[in-house]
């Protein structure tokens, strides 16, 4: 779609999969229209707005495209067929997704067809890298596969308290795994990237919270692998997940929206910002959602910068933050910032260059420390008031060394610790890790996160669990161990992972 | 019943296949002239030209054809496009039936391998754009209406083997068809074997077989009213009746994924206005884009009963016999090789259609000719735009 107004068009409607319901006769359609065809003129303008984004489906009848098009052809082959909602009323088009087809394989369209599925933001098709980033949610994944069904209820919240803290979370990763020894690396498959993992992450979010997306005044969205060098993932996620209030026929949410940049610690940064906010008297009732996302990059092994292919990982994780129905409440923060430059990737280069063993020592351990020490010094804990240390993972040493240097125990960093599980997923690692935390968390317990952003700076949070931690545990399917021990995982080969991580370009 | 019915007076057209030195002017005005010669007709007492590509302003980029064709033809009368042979006809029509003018030329054009490797993307954006954006192919909507169609008329196990043969033995018969017609795209007789193997190859319900081609080609036909006609030819065809009607673009929308609603729709009015009963019938080219699409547009225009038309094509299947048993009566059926062997460029195809219903009710089909125990009474063309999207019929005769 070389055309600006065409591609905001579709992707304004095929990314939530908006229809449109008749108040008259309660007949639904795909795609908004203002009025009924079964009820004519008198319904012109009696319609009101749907969308199916929430919804699981049902793969009615599809087929096998051996042969794409010319710009679906490095999503091929796939499964492609018709999807049907409430019982069989509506019907659309749609691609199976995370479905990778080896090519001897023969596919029984029998057993797929009658299967529940779940709509999934993607990559439309493939395009020039300098186009616009055609995206579309008519791709979907079976609901019995690795990515499950999940009801979206908004819950009127029951309990206010007088500061700020997270009001949930939700985390995402791929399917697909590269596995080389110890290590499995989440790898997105061919039609993913940090804006479409971003989304996945805000809305499990929006999920687990319960909250209605209007009262979200502020999304961040932390990343270093923006495909747009200039154009921000958040003014997606903010459309997509209807962030703030909509103003109905111009298109329009009202939110805020930004993307943050900081190497790893882009999301992070911006958890003292987003709680503030919504600490501040006129917004009272409000939400911020502060997302990490990447599709961390490397340059490949054998190359220079290709150490780091070893440690990559995909995925990404958001916090909502409010005064409301809070699990974790912030206790204090304290940040680092020196210009320390261990890592850094120049405009228009593809992958990122690093400075080898300094990345460790001083950039890592010198910030990670100070801005822990600061924190705990602040606070007047010792390590053995605190329940859970989480810090960023680049690879399994770095975390590890650290957490024992400030003096804590196995007991209180392995939970944290997910690089072994997913790779180092940049902007969402160490949030990442605290998701994991939050899955196994008793109430009244502290949590201590560190981050690190090469740059190079670090941000320690601590945060105290409580009792509605608990209340909103059952709302949160796609935990950090759902996706980690998931028996659905496909495991990828080298030339693949290599593959699917670059993505559908057409140049 | 033929006053006041338009009149084909005579009919031209080039081969299908590929022209890799033609422009596609340059066909339509060679197929064109073809007519013209055959009426004797003046080129300058044409008094409107319609002509007919799916997608010229896409595939060669020439947006005014009409100056193209103006400029070829040394006329400067008024010209109109349209998308299909069938819709040039149908406004054709309506305007000698009115009155407005008394002469007039149908021509249909389009050359597609002129852009045979970006076509697909093309053709499935304009056919359905929601689909497409989805990663639908041109194939894959007539694979999910087979699937479709076996699911609703609980098609399996052994019937299915049947179903899927009877598929092969459609695309078997017109390529043998195809063998006797001059102007068509293939000249090579295929085996059902050949078909089901194309399928298992790729592992999908349908084959390479199972398809028309990507075709360049052009069509044309001279139309005059009633009154006139028989001062250019001794045996014009009349249009005795013809229509069209719409459907959704989005397939998958559609309330019934099994048929297309347009061919019943267009196929009741234009026997209703033809005052010709279904049973009169005994000569039709269908719209075969692809084997599956034959079979439905059977049942679609009544033919054969819904969800029946693949069995009565396999136990009518006779390779030394040209015409079809189709629910208890006889039906010779896309003699010249249909899409599936004629060839399909789109603008040309429902030109080639008539064409074929042209010369056989005049008995002058050559090495094609049908041999019906009776009269050849009535001929039936169906054209389709889309997957669907717009369908025509049209009742000839000879009186």
């Amino acid at each position: 779609m070389s055309s600006e107004p065409i591609e905001r068009r579709v992707a304004y409607i095929g990314d939530r999969l908006r229809g449109s319901r008749c108040t008259l006769c309660g007949k639904e359609y795909f795609k908004p229209r203002n009025h009924c065809g079964a009820c004519g003129r008198k319904s012109y303008g009696m319609t009101e707005p749907i969308d199916f984004f929430y919804e699981e489906g049902t793969l009615e009848v599809c087929t096998y495209v051996k042969n794409p098009t010319n710009r679906f052809t490095k999503l091929g082959p796939y499964v492609y067929g018709i999807i049907s909602f409430h019982n069989e009323e509506v019907r659309f088009p749609g691609r199976i997704t995370d479905f990778a087809i080896a090519d001897d394989l023969k596919i029984d369209l029998n057993s797929l067809e009658g299967r529940k599925v779940v709509p999934r933001f993607r990559r439309r098709h493939a395009v020039d890298s300098s186009g616009i980033v055609p995206t579309i949610s008519l791709a979907f994944s079976f609901a019995d596969g690795y990515y499950p069904f999940q009801e979206y209820r908004i819950v009127q919240p029951s309990k206010q308290y007088d500061k700020p803290g997270i009001v949930a979370y939700g985390a995402y990763s791929s399917k697909f795994r590269i596995k080389e020894g110890t290590i499995e690396r989440s790898v997105p498959f061919i039609d993913e990237d940090s804006i479409t993992a971003a989304v996945e992450a805000g809305k499990m979010a929006l999920i687990h919270s319960g909250v209605d997306p209007i009262s979200v005044a502020k999304v961040y969205v932390g990343s270093e692998s923006n495909p747009y060098a200039v154009k921000p993932i958040a003014s997606k996620v903010a459309q997509v997940l209807k962030l703030g209030e909509e103003c109905q026929g111009e298109g329009v949410q009202c939110v805020d929206a930004v993307d943050t940049e900081f190497a790893c610690k882009a999301a992070t940064s911006m958890f003292k910002d987003a709680a503030s906010l919504v600490y501040y008297p006129d917004l009272k009732g409000s939400y911020s959602m502060v997302i990490g996302t990447d599709n961390s990059q490397s340059a490949p092994r054998g190359e220079p910068g290709g150490e780091l292919d070893l440690f990559v990982g995909y995925g990404s994780c958001a916090f909502m933050f409010g005064m409301h129905d809070v699990i974790a409440q912030f206790e204090g923060w304290s940040s680092i910032t020196s210009d320390t430059p261990d890592f850094w990737r120049r405009d228009t280069q593809p992958y990122p260059s690093h400075g080898g063993r300094f990345t460790g020592e001083p950039a890592y351990f010198k910030h990670v420390t100070k801005a822990v020490q600061k924190l705990t010094s602040q606070l007047k804990l010792e390590p053995r008031d605190v329940d859970y240390f989480v810090a960023h993972q680049p690879n399994a040493v770095f975390p590890t060394r650290v957490a024992k240097a400030l003096g804590f125990k196995e007991e209180q960093f392995l939970p944290g610790l997910q690089v072994a599980k997913f790779g180092n997923t940049y902007s969402g690692c160490s949030p990442i890790g605290l998701a994991a935390i939050l899955d196994v968390a008793k109430p009244n317990e502290r949590i201590l996160v560190a981050s690190y952003g090469s740059g190079a700076g670090s941000d320690a949070y601590s945060f105290i669990t409580t009792n509605q931690l608990l209340d909103k545990r059952s709302r949160q399917k796609f935990t950090i161990t759902y996706q980690a021990e998931n028996k659905n995982i496909s495991y990828v080969d080298y030339a693949t992972y290599r593959r699917f991580k670059r993505g559908m370009r057409a140049d | 019943m033929k006053a006041k019915c338009p009149a084909i007076v005579s009919v031209g057209r080039t081969s299908f296949g590929e022209h890799y030195e033609v422009e596609p002017e340059n066909l339509v005005w060679e197929a064109g002239l073809t007519a013209a010669e055959a009426a004797n007709i003046e080129r300058r007492s044409l008094e409107a030209c319609y002509f007919a590509d799916y997608f010229l302003p896409i595939t060669n980029k020439i947006g005014l054809e009409e100056g193209f064709l103006s400029e070829l033809l040394e006329l400067n009368v008024p010209m109109e496009i349209t998308r299909s042979f069938s819709s040039a006809l149908s406004n054709a029509c309506n305007a000698v039936q009115a009155g407005k003018y008394d002469i007039v030329l149908v021509g249909g054009m389009e050359k597609m391998t002129d852009r045979w490797d970006k076509i697909r993307d093309d053709l499935m954006l304009l056919e359905d754009p929601w689909s497409y954006y989805a990663g639908c192919t041109p194939e894959a909507n007539h694979e999910l209406m087979l699937r479709a169609y076996i699911k609703r008329f609980g098609i399996s196990g052994e019937k299915l083997d049947i179903f899927n043969l009877a598929l092969a033995e459609f695309a078997v018969k017109s390529h043998s068809n195809a063998m006797k017609n001059e102007y068509a795209q293939f000249h090579k007789e295929i085996s059902a074997d050949t078909v089901i193997k194309a399928r298992v190859k790729t592992g999908r319900p349908l084959g390479l077989f199972d398809f028309a081609p990507i075709s360049d080609g052009a069509s044309a036909l001279i139309l005059t009213n009633s009154e006139t006609a028989e001062s250019f030819t001794d045996k014009p065809v009349y249009i005795l009746g013809y229509s069209l009607a719409t459907d959704y673009i989005t397939f998958p929308s559609r309330s019934d994924l099994t048929g297309f609603a347009a061919t019943k729709l267009a196929m009741n009015e234009a026997l209703r206005s033809a005052r010709v009963e279904l049973d009169d019938i005994s000569i039709l080219e269908l719209y075969d884009q692809s084997t599956m699409m034959g079979i439905v547009s059977l049942e679609d225009l009544g033919f054969c009963e819904r969800g029946k038309a693949w069995s009565d094509i396999h136990k009518s299947f006779k390779e030394s016999e040209d015409f079809l048993e189709l629910n208890g009566r006889s039906l010779f059926v896309n003699m010249n090789g249909g899409l599936k062997a004629d060839g399909n460029p789109l603008g040309a195809t429902g030109g080639a259609e008539i064409f074929e219903i042209f010369q056989q009710l005049r008995k002058k089909a050559g090495a094609r000719q049908v041999q019906a125990d009776g009269e050849l009474k009535y001929g039936c063309v169906h054209e389709m735009e889309g997957f669907g999207t717009k369908a025509y019929t049209c009742i000839l005769g000879l009186e």
